[in-house]
Parts: structure tokens; sequence; C-alpha cells
């Protein structure tokens, strides 16, 4: 009888740990393609945390904003909010105040409130930057002191301050997002810069994505290459578990203005196409978008 | 491998302003220094040359002329410019280049045989470039039949895969060397050539000339005849010329797969294999290859 020849590849992509504890979360670590149960191990599933802004945001659709509405301004009760309600296992904070272009909160005030809403949690957090590579530079760094040794996921590592980033996580025991724009070659460039000095098993890749109708398919190919070189070429330098940040872009799409279902259904649709391309790791921004795809996937 | 020289590019500002002021100190530079290193043609590349085209073209055939006996490439998209610089070529000139594209065969490919030079003709075609070989054979097919309805034969034509930057796509590198080993039978006679320095644009600069040298014997060995290269890579030259079997050897070898131990080899040899290594698609390119 004819039986359907199985792929082994024998390497895997590297585990990353988030977090601290029992509540601490493993990403990575499979040795073959989302679902290819048949083929291979996926030891663990994908990541799936939920956003949390240090600031009430501008431009949100109203129901983007809805769920969080009485705690908008409260980043520790946002986090709360996020975790006992919506039953975030991992959460994401954004640190859209010390953006250079709007208000531009210094770095020890940025540090000061992750402190407090790090200090409230039990779960795995992600402290973003707002890409701005100086002024993240200055803002991580401080985030990495401030919270030393809660091992943090901080982000993004650019090829212009990976270096002050990468120092300062390594110094203080956190796992660093590297982020290359939608570039396979430029992943592996960063990859090898940082792993010069810094631990290969504490770096989750960021080629950056887009939404449904704006160019999602790129993002597609671009998680899907980054695995097949890990896996199938065996380039160490892109087996790192991979981070996908949709929420910015789904709501700003103009259908998830135009209706909370649409946006909701945007951001399910886009984050769950990544998981099926090899993402290890999805934040997303609608509580209802993360029910969502964790029903999808359980069932 | 036939070499055509690249430096006199209207891109440098030297060239550029040694023609805008016709001083021909260093254009006599450039072309020696060429000359001297042993290239096969001259490319002249002046660009598109849109306001009063004949006259730079002209007044450069004529002063690299007095500097060298070597036949001229010349390297325009300019048709009048092209016309003005073929009439005082002394040598049988070579048109660089027309393509597929509807203009470009109505407009260029004429003047191939007006005044007998040989023609460069790329796989681009009014669809754009191919993306892969059997693409690039087709296209190629219809402008030759195009070409040869002219009455230019296949040995007056030099094909033209277009190599892209090997930080664009590495596939495409593989498909061009798919394309070349094709080039025999689909124009017996032709003669493949190609733009090599566009292999390593965006590549470190340090770094660009050890892309383009292990490329060249990559493409030698199968069967590449030309190539439009730096004049000044004294390097390459000397590969080309035969006179470093050992590393043509080598990568010959990392082509072949073959199991070496890297470490016992020199740093410069090491860097011939890996080079050669991301040429050939084995590891993913990366502005940092040599460091891992």
């Amino acid at each position: 009888m004819f039986q359907a020849p199985l792929e082994k590849y024998p390497v895997n992509i590297r585990e990353v740990i988030l977090g601290l504890g029992e509540k601490a979360k493993k990403i990575g670590g499979e040795n073959t393609f989302p679902l290819h149960f048949f083929e291979g191990f996926l030891p663990n599933p994908p990541g799936l945390g939920l956003e949390v802004l240090d600031m009430q945001p501008e431009n949100w659709p109203t129901w983007a904003l809805d769920p969080f509405e009485d705690v908008v301004s409260d980043p520790v009760g946002w986090a709360k909010k996020g975790v006992e309600e919506y039953g975030a296992e991992i959460l994401c904070l954004r640190l859209l105040s010390t953006d250079p272009m709007g208000m531009d909160v210094a770095p020890e005030e940025a540090a000061k409130t992750v402190r407090k809403v790090v200090d409230s949690l039990n779960i795995p957090l992600i402290v973003l930057g707002t890409g701005a590579e100086d002024k993240d530079s200055k803002v991580l760094t401080e985030v990495a002191r401030e919270c030393s040794g809660k091992n943090l996921l901080l982000g993004p590592a650019l090829k212009g301050n990976y270096q002050e980033i990468a120092k300062a996580a390594l110094e203080h025991g956190h796992a660093i997002v590297a982020q290359a724009s939608m570039d396979a070659n430029l992943t592996k460039e960063l990859n090898i810069a940082l792993c010069k000095f810094f631990p290969p098993e504490r770096i989750v890749v960021d080629p950056t994505s887009s939404a449904l109708g704006y160019g999602m398919e790129y993002t597609f190919s671009i998680i899907e290459s980054i695995k097949q070189f890990g896996l199938v070429d065996k380039d160490n330098m892109m087996q790192m578990p991979i981070f996908a940040d949709i929420g910015i872009e789904c709501w700003r799409t103009k259908e998830a203005k135009e209706s909370k279902d649409q946006g909701v259904l945007w951001e399910a649709t886009t984050g769950m196409t990544f998981l099926l391309a090899g993402a290890n790791l999805v934040v997303l921004r609608h509580p209802e978008a993360l029910r969502l795809i964790k029903n999808m996937i359980s069932n | 491998m036939i070499l055509i020289g690249e430096d006199l590019n209207i891109m440098s500002n030297a060239i550029s302003q040694a023609i805008k002021e016709r001083n021909a100190q260093p254009i006599r530079e450039c072309v020696e220094g060429q000359t001297g290193n042993g290239v096969d043609y001259l490319d002249l590349n002046v660009g598109p040359q849109k306001k009063d085209p004949a006259p730079t073209i002209e007044w450069l055939v004529n002063t690299v002329q007095g500097f060298t006996d070597l036949p001229l490439c010349l390297d325009t998209t300019n048709v009048v410019a092209m016309e003005a610089g073929l009439k005082l070529c002394k040598k049988k000139a070579l048109i660089n280049s027309a393509s597929g594209a509807r203009e470009s065969m109505e407009t260029v490919m004429p003047l191939s045989k007006k005044y007998s030079s040989g023609l460069v003709l790329s796989v681009i075609n009014d669809a754009g470039l191919p993306s892969d070989a059997d693409e690039r054979a087709a296209s190629i097919l219809e402008s030759l039949e195009y070409a040869n309805e002219l009455g230019i034969e296949n040995e007056d034509i030099w094909i033209d895969p277009v190599l892209m930057p090997v930080g664009v796509d590495q596939r495409q590198i593989l498909s061009y060397m798919e394309f070349i080993q094709m080039i025999p039978d689909l124009a017996p006679g032709a003669k493949s050539v190609c733009g090599l320095s566009n292999l390593s644009y965006s590549a470190p600069k340090g770094l660009r000339g050890l892309l383009n040298r292990t490329f060249l014997v990559i493409i030698t060995r199968y069967g590449q005849d030309a190539a439009i290269v730096s004049g000044f890579d004294e390097e390459l030259i000397r590969l080309n010329r035969g006179e470093m079997p050992e590393i043509v050897d080598l990568i010959h070898r990392a082509m072949d797969e073959e199991d070496m131990d890297i470490s016992t080899l020199s740093t410069k040899e090491q860097e011939y294999v890996k080079t050669t290594q991301v040429l050939m698609g084995k590891t993913l390119y990366s502005n940092s290859w040599l460091e891992v």
C-alpha cells in the first residue's frame, strides 16, 4: 500500500522561555511545520498575547477600546482586566507614551510604569517601545534595569539599536525581539550580529506584520521562509521562534474602523493565518479576537 | 571568458566631470588602467543622455579610441546617442543593450544590422523580467526570432539573462545558472553576457569583489562566454586568466559539495568556499555571510 513519504528535520526551532515561575510560557521548540503532527514534534502551543497600552490611545475605533473603557489610562488596571476578565496568559505592554513624536515620556518614568505592571502580574510580559531607535534604546535599557531578573521579552531590537538593548537584556536577564522588516536576509544578518554576544535561545524574531488585505501574504511568505531556512536548510541563525504583533496593523484598516465584527474577524483571521505560516507568538488587541483564536486552536 | 571593462561610467563622479569638461586625462587613466589589467572590451556607459545626445558619445568614442585599439561596448538607452557612437567605432562594436520590449526591438535592434555590430540582448520583455529559467527561454526565443528576421545572426547576439543581486533573491541566482546552460541549445552560436557587478549590489563595499569573483568562476564552469566587470579588479582578471588554479579548483569542489574541513583552509580560501555556498543556494545570504 502506498505510504506518503514523511519529511524529518534533524533540527529544532529554539525554545524560548517567557516570564518566570509556574506561569512562564515556552514558545518554539518544534522540529516541523505548524500542524505537521504526523511528521514531527510541536511541544509548545503558540503563545497568544493581549496588548496593553501605557496611555489612552488615540484613533482607535470605540469598539477596540470598549473592552477596556474603564481602565484606559491605568496600565495596571488594563493588565489586570486582560488577565482576569479576558483570560490572557501573556501580556504585551506597548510604551506608546515614550514616542518622541508624541508625549515623549522619559525612560525612567516609563520604566516605573513597567515595574508596576510587572509587580501586579504573575504571567509573562512583552514590553515594546515605539520603534524610534534612539529613544527605544534608552527606554528599554532602563526597563531592563528596573525589572532586572524578571525575564521580560523586550523589543524591538533593530539594526541601529540592538547593541544597547541586547547588552541591557543580557545583563538583567531578559529575552529580546529582533526585528528586521520583511526580509529573511536582514533577519539573518541581525541574528548573526546579536549572537556574537547574546544567547540565541533568548531571541525571538519579528519580520513585521501586515494585516489581511494590506500585504498579509508578504508576512505569511516571510514567516514561512524563515521557518523553512531554519528547519529544511538547518540554518542555525534562522531557528528562532517568530513573533507577530498584529493589533496595530489590523485596527487601522478601513474595515476594522467600519464595524466591530469586521475588526474582530480581521484581527482573528490575520492572527490565525500567521499561526498557520509558523508564527510562535502572536499579540492581539481585541479580547474577542483572542477568544476566537483560542477556540479555533482548542477545537 | 571575454571581459568587458565597466569603469568608464557616467555614474562615476570623476568620469562624469571629465566628460562634462571634455577633459581627456581622467578618461585616459581609466582606459589605460583597464587595458593594462587585460580586459577585452571597454564599456562606455553614458547613461540616458536626454539632452543633446550625440556630441557627448562622439567625443568619448573618439577620445577613448585615441588611447586604445580595443573594441567598444556602447552603453546607453538613447538610440540617437547609440547610433552616433556606432558610426565612429573603428572596430566591430557591441550594442548594450536591446531587449524583447517592443520599443527596443523596433529601435535598437536594427542598429545592429545597419552597423554590423554585436548586440547585447536581454531577456527582459514588455512583461518585465522573467521569473525563472523557462520563462527566460521563452522570452529570448521570441526576441531571437525577431532579430534573425531582421538579418542579425546568432553569432552577433550576446544574450543577457539579467543577473539580480544576491541580497534581493537568491533563487534568481540559481535560475540564472540553469538558464546559461540552456543557451547553447536555445541559440546555437550566440554568446552569453552579464553585468557581473549587479550580483553584489547592496552588499558591503569591501566584499563586493569577492562575490563577483566567485560567481565569475562558477558561471565560467557553466559555460558563460562574457561578463561586464570592473577592469580594476586585478584578482578577478587573474582568476579569469587561469593564474589562480588552486582557487578555481577550490570553488569547483565547493560547488560539488565535496566534504572539506574548512578549518584547515586559509582565510582567503575559507571566504571563497563560504561565498560559493551562498551563491549555490546552500546557505541563506546575509551581509555578514563570512562571519558564520
